[in-house]
């Protein structure tokens, strides 16, 4: 794996990682003030845009992958996604949760690195 | 997790299909992808010219899909749970491979989807247990 290769699939990672966070707080946004409310619109289109960003950084890697190799990088999301969830949802991150993503994490990389 | 909808607006039935529309995309997208592969041109590395393919566009309707019912998911589940279960699909997609890609799958490879299970497993376990008290 070339610098350049590692850098596009962190850039994918992150920006989906960012995205979802985002996304979720649109959706919290809208059991108080519904759909037609700037909070939810504003966070929603930037989910979307970063989303999209982290779909053609993906299109352009899987020219480049297989695609069982290259998918699972994306697991390394949840850590980041349950850490974030956690101290900026103040999602409530219990220790069987994170054994679990830890696991899932730890499988996803053993599946790339195959 | 109060006031789930029942039936069809189920979150959870609305994040199995998320998972399903995203394997079903990610397959397409693959093939797509591999079809029109170009990796002479610099331009490849931003992924736009997949759009010259019909499984390509096919690939983002699965995307889309999977995207509605995951905000529809967000709504009701909190991001610990729902996220780590959602990646369910990164055993999918490499048996998915196997079966319909023809991709090889290593020994290591099994062990990695073997540890993933056991994650979900534990994650899923307690939300079994919130489900009961509902």
């Amino acid at each position: 794996m070339t610098f350049l290769s590692f850098f596009f699939i962190l850039a994918s990672l992150l920006s989906f990682v960012w995205a979802q966070v985002l996304l979720k707080r649109a959706m919290e946004a809208t059991r108080k003030s519904g759909f037609r409310n700037l909070r939810f619109i504003s966070r929603v289109a930037g989910g979307i845009a970063l989303m999209t960003i982290s779909f053609f950084l993906t299109l352009g890697l899987l020219q480049r992958f297989d695609l069982s190799y290259l998918y699972p990088f994306q697991g390394l999301s949840v850590i980041i996604i349950s850490l974030m969830a956690a101290v900026m949802l103040k999602e409530k991150l219990t220790l069987q949760l994170t054994i679990g993503a830890l696991l899932i994490s730890a499988g996803i990389v053993l599946v790339s690195l195959s | 997790m109060q006031n789930q909808p029942s039936g069809f607006g189920n979150p959870w039935l609305q994040l199995t299909l998320s998972v399903v529309c995203v394997l079903v995309s990610e397959l397409l997208l693959k093939r797509g992808a591999t079809d029109i592969a170009d990796l002479s041109s610099a331009w490849s590395w931003t992924g736009v010219n997949g759009l010259a393919s019909p499984l390509v566009w096919l690939g983002i309707a699965f995307v889309i899909a999977s995207f509605v019912s995951w905000l529809y998911v967000l709504k009701y589940i909190p991001l610990t749970i729902a996220f780590p279960l959602s990646r369910v699909v990164d055993i999918l997609v490499p048996v998915s491979c196997w079966i319909f890609l023809g991709e090889f799958i290593s020994p290591r490879r099994w062990c990695g989807i073997a540890l993933v299970v056991v994650g979900l497993a534990l994650v899923a376990k307690p939300v079994a247990r919130i489900e009961e008290r509902l």
